[in-house]
């Protein structure tokens, strides 16, 4: 089931390497949701995230062409939603205005009152860094928090990861390390239940 | 190198399995490295601790779900208009080739690139000529009516590089004189009638879509007598039948 959906992709973005518009619209079809929850998940910033799905998708198009298929369509896809989100992270952190995205214990509504407010989804959004464990998560760097969610959202390898991020499987080993000791500090109940047993 | 004392070497596994948890935890392991994790974690309470904690970390995560709404045409209008933008900047053609219109220019453009040089020669000649064509046409056709081809005078030219295994272009063959092309996307609400009425008012005409995510391509006059785009594009941006209007690049007056 899942091979048969990773070869649409394949056939889709190899329409979309010759310039086929209905093909990448398929693709953008398939990608839009999964890339919107996935920015979402790392960048935790609604706002930058419609913004980024079009960047990536902009990138799919122009780099279908250079897809070696040494990896999944997904994969690629995920590595160069990465590469933008810390990008636009950094752009952030470089002005002047911005408040910090990660280590602050803040709930993020009291910072940002009109960040999109308007848009629907912003509400569930919101929900989601409001959470204990979405506060925990937001004060790891996007690094971590990518590893975090790739493993354990995504359910992917390390091997995989590695290629998402572009890092050597030690470090996606070590981040996850790190990522680990962090949210334990902050969530204390964390395996609380297991040491009954 | 001295051999390591047993417990140094217990020590290392432990910490090699200990970072190996999470993908335990998530099932990706291969096989061999499972193997080892589970031959450890039979011996080793800390660990079987931590996976306990992996595991409901990972139930947690997966429990926050998505938040993602549905694509919606607007932004998947905006995409394809900066596709069109980045497409607009200029790549290397055969000299001839500069003097044809830049949409003509930009489908050849693909086209040439899997051409045989022996017959780009002869398309680069056959582009000239239609060019030529075209800019007659728009002399013409400038003061009666509308400057636009419409599908059905296409065939009366030549057949525009396009072999019948390639599927159909998503807008008509770029041709003679084109009129300038809009990227639409209408309300949801927006009715048969008013969506009619909508291009009635700007004397436009669907010349491909929907896209499967319902953005239109539309084709309205440009040259003498017909409106500078910039208060066409304004004009539909005021329609409440109109969520999304933008020039297709190439297609801004020059």
């Amino acid at each position: 089931m899942a091979q048969l959906a990773a070869d649409d992709e394949l056939a889709l973005l190899r329409r979309v390497a010759a310039q086929d518009r209905k093909a990448f619209e398929g693709l953008y079809q398939i990608y839009y949701r999964r890339l919107f929850a996935y920015l979402f998940k790392v960048t935790r910033r609604g706002e930058l995230v419609e913004e980024l799905v079009n960047d990536v998708m902009l990138a799919v198009w122009t780099g279908a062409a250079r897809f070696d298929g040494r990896s999944r369509v997904s994969t690629w896809v995920f590595g160069i939603a990465y590469h933008k989100a810390l990008k636009a992270l950094a752009r952030i952190a470089a002005t002047p205005s911005a408040a910090p995205a990660a280590a602050d214990e803040e709930p993020r509504e009291e910072r940002e009152p009109a960040a999109a407010v308007e848009e629907p989804e912003s509400l569930i959004t919101r929900r989601e860094l409001a959470t204990t464990l979405g506060k925990a998560l937001g004060s790891l760097s996007p690094e971590q928090r990518a590893v975090v969610e790739l493993t354990y959202y995504y359910e992917l390898s390390y091997g995989e990861i590695s290629t998402i991020v572009g890092c050597p499987v030690n470090t996606v080993k070590t981040r996850m390390f790190h990522a680990r000791r962090r949210l334990r500090q902050l969530l204390p109940g964390l395996g609380v239940s297991s040491h009954a047993g | 190198m001295e051999p390591q004392p047993p417990s140094a070497r217990r020590e290392h596994l432990h910490q090699r399995v200990w970072q190996l948890l999470p993908w335990y935890a998530n099932g990706s392991l291969a096989a061999p490295e499972r193997r080892t994790v589970e031959e450890h974690l039979a011996a080793c309470r800390a660990c079987r601790e931590e996976l306990a904690v992996c595991r409901e970390l990972a139930r947690a995560v997966t429990g926050l779900g998505e938040v993602a709404p549905s694509p919606h045409p607007v932004q998947l209008a905006r995409l394809l208009s900066r596709i069109d933008a980045a497409e607009e900047r200029p790549r290397p053609l055969a000299p001839r080739l500069l003097a044809a219109p830049r949409a003509l220019r930009r489908g050849a453009a693909t086209h040439l690139a899997a051409t045989p040089r022996p017959v780009r020669t002869l398309l680069a000649a056959q582009l000239a000529a239609i060019a030529l064509l075209g800019a007659v046409l728009a002399g013409l056709g400038a003061g009666s009516r509308p400057a636009r081809p419409t599908a059905s005078a296409a065939p009366a030219g030549p057949p525009l590089y396009r072999t019948l295994s390639e599927p159909a272009p998503a807008r008509p063959p770029a041709g003679v004189a084109a009129g300038a092309q809009l990227r639409l996307v209408f309300a949801e609400a927006a009715t048969e009638g008013e969506i009619r009425r909508v291009l009635e008012s700007v004397r436009g005409q669907i010349v491909a879509g929907p896209s499967p995510l319902g953005t239109y391509t539309v084709e309205v006059p440009r040259g003498r007598g017909a409106d500078p785009l910039e208060v066409v594009l304004a004009h539909l941006r005021t329609r409440r039948e109109v969520s999304f209007a933008a020039a297709v690049a190439g297609s801004e007056d020059r």
